[in-house]
C-alpha cells in the first residue's frame, strides 16, 4: 500500500486533481454560457428574418470552420491585442469554450427544435396560444428532451477540449501534467493518470447517455 | 356565423384557392368534400388563419380576420381545430392537454380548469383516461381527447380536417358519435371528410370543392342524389 502511494503513478495525484478542479470549472461554466449562447443562435438560425438567421449562421460557420486552437489564441492574445486589455487566462478559457461550444449546441437547439412536429406548433396556435407560449409550453419542453443526449456529448468533446488550454498556461490538468514531468522525468507515469482521470468521467458519462437514449428512443 | 367572400390563397406562385364564397349559419353542419388536393385543407385553415389569406374576406362572429388589427390568438381561441393526425401535446397527460389553453389564455386556476375539462373528458367517453398520456392511447381515442381540447377552450365554431381518416375503420363511429352529438347540440361545425355517411346524415349542406373553387353546393340530398356538376358526378362516382 505505502508502495503504490509512493509510486511515480500517485505521486503527481495531488497537482492532478487540483488540475482537473480548474478543467472541470472551465468546461461547467463554458457550457453554461455556451448552452445559453446555442439556445440564442439555434433559434437565430431558425428565424425567418434574414439579418438575424444570417448573423447566426455566419457565427456558427466560423466558430465550426476554425480550430479551437487558433480560436483560443484569437482569444487570448488576439482580443487583448485588439481591445488593449490584459485578459485574464482563465476568463480567456471560459469564453473560448462557450464560444466554440456554442455553435455547435447552437446547431443541437436547431435540429431538435425543427424535428419537433409541425403539427404541434399549429395545434398550439389553433386553440389560441401565441407563438412564444407555443413555444415555450409545447415545442421547447419536447425539443430539449431530444438535446439531452447531443448536449452530454457536447459535455465530453468540451472536457476533453479543455486541454488545449495548456497552450496558454491554463493550470488545468494538461498543463499541470506537463509541469509535473518536466521535473520529474517521469511523462510515462504522469501522463498515465491524466488519461484515467479524464476517462474516469468520460466513460461513465457515456455510459449514462447511452441509456438515456435508449430510453427516449421507445 | 361564418362569411367568406371571393377568398383567395397562393403559395407562391400557385393559386390553391380561387376565388371560395360560402355562407355558414349558426348550428349549421357544413361537410365539405372534394378530391385531393382541391384546396379543403387549406379552405379550412384560413378559417382560424393558420394559412395567411392573399386577399378576400373572412368574417366569422362578426369581426373580420383580414382586418391587420385583429387579436388573432383571441380569434383562433374561439375556432376549435381537430386535425387529421391529432396533434396532441405528448409530454402532457390528457387532462393537461385538455386544460393548458384555458390555464394560459382564460387565465383559469389548475383547479377550475381541471373542473371544467373533467366532464368534456366524460363527453367524448374518456373519464378514465384523465392521467395517461397520448401515447397510450388508440387512434380514436386520441382524436376524442383533440375534440375535447378544443371544446375546452368553448369555441363557436369547430373545424375539423379529416378528422377519421387516420383511424384504423372500427375505430372511425366513436369519433363519428361524438362529432353527431355535438352537432345535435347546436355547434357550428364545418367538417372536410371523405365520411359520405356522415355528410349525409349530420350534414345540413355539402360543399364540393375541386380546382380550388366551391364546383356545387347544397343539401346532402341534392349533392348525394342529383348532382349537378359533371365534376361532382364523376367524384361521387368514384367514392361512393
Ligand atoms: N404550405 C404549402 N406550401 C405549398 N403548397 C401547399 C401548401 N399547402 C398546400 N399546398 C398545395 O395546395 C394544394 C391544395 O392542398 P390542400 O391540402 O388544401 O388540399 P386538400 O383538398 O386538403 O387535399 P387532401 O384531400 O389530399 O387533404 C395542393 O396542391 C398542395 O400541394
Ligand atoms: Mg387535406
Amino acid at each position: 500500500m505505502e508502495a503504490l502511494l509512493n509510486s511515480d503513478y500517485m505521486k503527481p495525484m495531488p497537482y492532478l486533481l487540483e488540475g482537473l478542479l480548474y478543467t472541470l470549472l472551465i468546461t461547467f461554466v463554458g457550457l453554461f454560457f455556451g448552452f445559453v449562447i446555442g439556445a440564442i443562435m439555434g433559434f437565430g438560425r431558425l428565424s425567418k428574418n434574414k439579418l438575424i438567421y444570417g448573423l447566426s449562421s455566419i457565427y456558427v460557420e466560423i466558430i465550426r470552420g476554425t480550430p479551437l486552437l487558433a480560436q483560443i489564441l484569437f482569444i487570448y492574445f488576439g482580443l487583448s491585442q485588439l481591445l488593449d486589455i490584459n485578459m485574464h487566462k482563465l476568463v480567456a478559457a471560459i469564453l473560448a469554450i462557450a464560444l466554440n461550444a456554442g455553435a455547435y449546441i447552437a446547431e443541437i437547439v436547431r435540429g431538435a427544435v425543427h424535428s419537433v412536429d409541425k403539427g404541434q406548433m399549429e395545434a398550439g396556435r389553433s386553440i389560441g396560444l401565441t407563438k412564444t407560449q407555443t413555444m415555450r409550453y409545447i415545442i421547447w419542453p419536447q425539443a430539449f428532451k431530444r438535446m439531452i443526449p447531443p448536449l452530454g456529448n457536447q459535455f465530453v468533446i468540451s472536457l476533453k477540449d479543455t486541454s488545449l488550454f495548456s497552450a496558454i498556461a491554463v493550470g488545468e490538468m494538461v498543463y499541470q501534467a506537463k509541469t509535473y514531468y518536466a521535473t520529474t522525468f517521469t511523462p510515462f507515469e504522469t501522463l498515465s493518470m491524466v488519461c484515467l482521470l479524464y476517462l474516469v468521467i468520460t466513460i461513465p458519462t457515456s455510459l449514462y447517455l447511452r441509456r438515456i437514449e435508449r430510453r427516449l428512443d421507445v | 356565423m361564418i362569411q367568406v367572400k371571393d377568398l383567395h390563397k397562393s403559395f407562391g406562385k400557385l393559386e390553391v384557392l380561387k376565388g371560395i364564397n360560402a355562407n355558414i349559419e349558426e348550428k349549421e353542419v357544413v361537410c365539405v368534400i372534394g378530391p385531393s388536393g382541391s384546396g379543403k385543407s387549406t379552405f379550412l385553415r384560413c378559417l382560424n388563419l393558420l394559412e395567411e389569406v392573399t386577399s378576400g374576406e373572412v368574417i366569422i362572429d362578426g369581426e373580420n380576420l383580414t382586418d391587420p388589427k385583429i387579436d388573432i390568438n383571441s380569434i383562433r381561441s374561439r375556432v376549435g381545430m381537430v386535425f387529421q393526425h391529432f396533434n396532441l401535446f405528448p409530454h402532457m397527460t390528457v387532462l393537461d392537454n385538455i386544460t393548458l389553453g384555458p390555464r394560459k389564455i382564460k387565465k383559469m386556476s389548475k383547479s377550475e380548469a381541471e373542473a371544467a375539462a373533467l366532464p368534456l373528458l366524460e363527453k367524448v367517453g374518456l373519464s378514465d383516461k384523465a392521467s395517461v398520456y397520448p401515447d397510450s392511447l388508440s387512434g380514436g381515442q386520441k382524436q376524442r381527447v383533440a375534440i375535447a381540447r378544443a371544446l375546452a377552450m368553448e369555441p363557436k365554431v369547430m373545424l375539423f380536417d379529416e378528422p377519421t381518416s387516420a383511424l384504423d375503420p372500427e375505430l372511425v363511429g366513436d369519433v363519428l358519435e361524438v362529432m353527431q352529438d355535438l352537432a345535435k347540440e347546436g355547434m357550428t361545425m364545418v367538417v372536410v371528410t371523405h365520411e359520405m355517411g356522415f355528410a349525409k346524415e349530420v350534414g345540413n349542406r355539402v360543399l364540393f370543392m375541386d380546382e380550388g373553387i366551391v364546383m356545387e353546393e347544397g343539401s346532402p340530398q341534392q349533392i348525394f342524389d342529383n348532382p349537378q356538376n359533371s365534376r361532382t358526378q364523376s367524384f361521387l362516382s368514384k367514392v361512393l
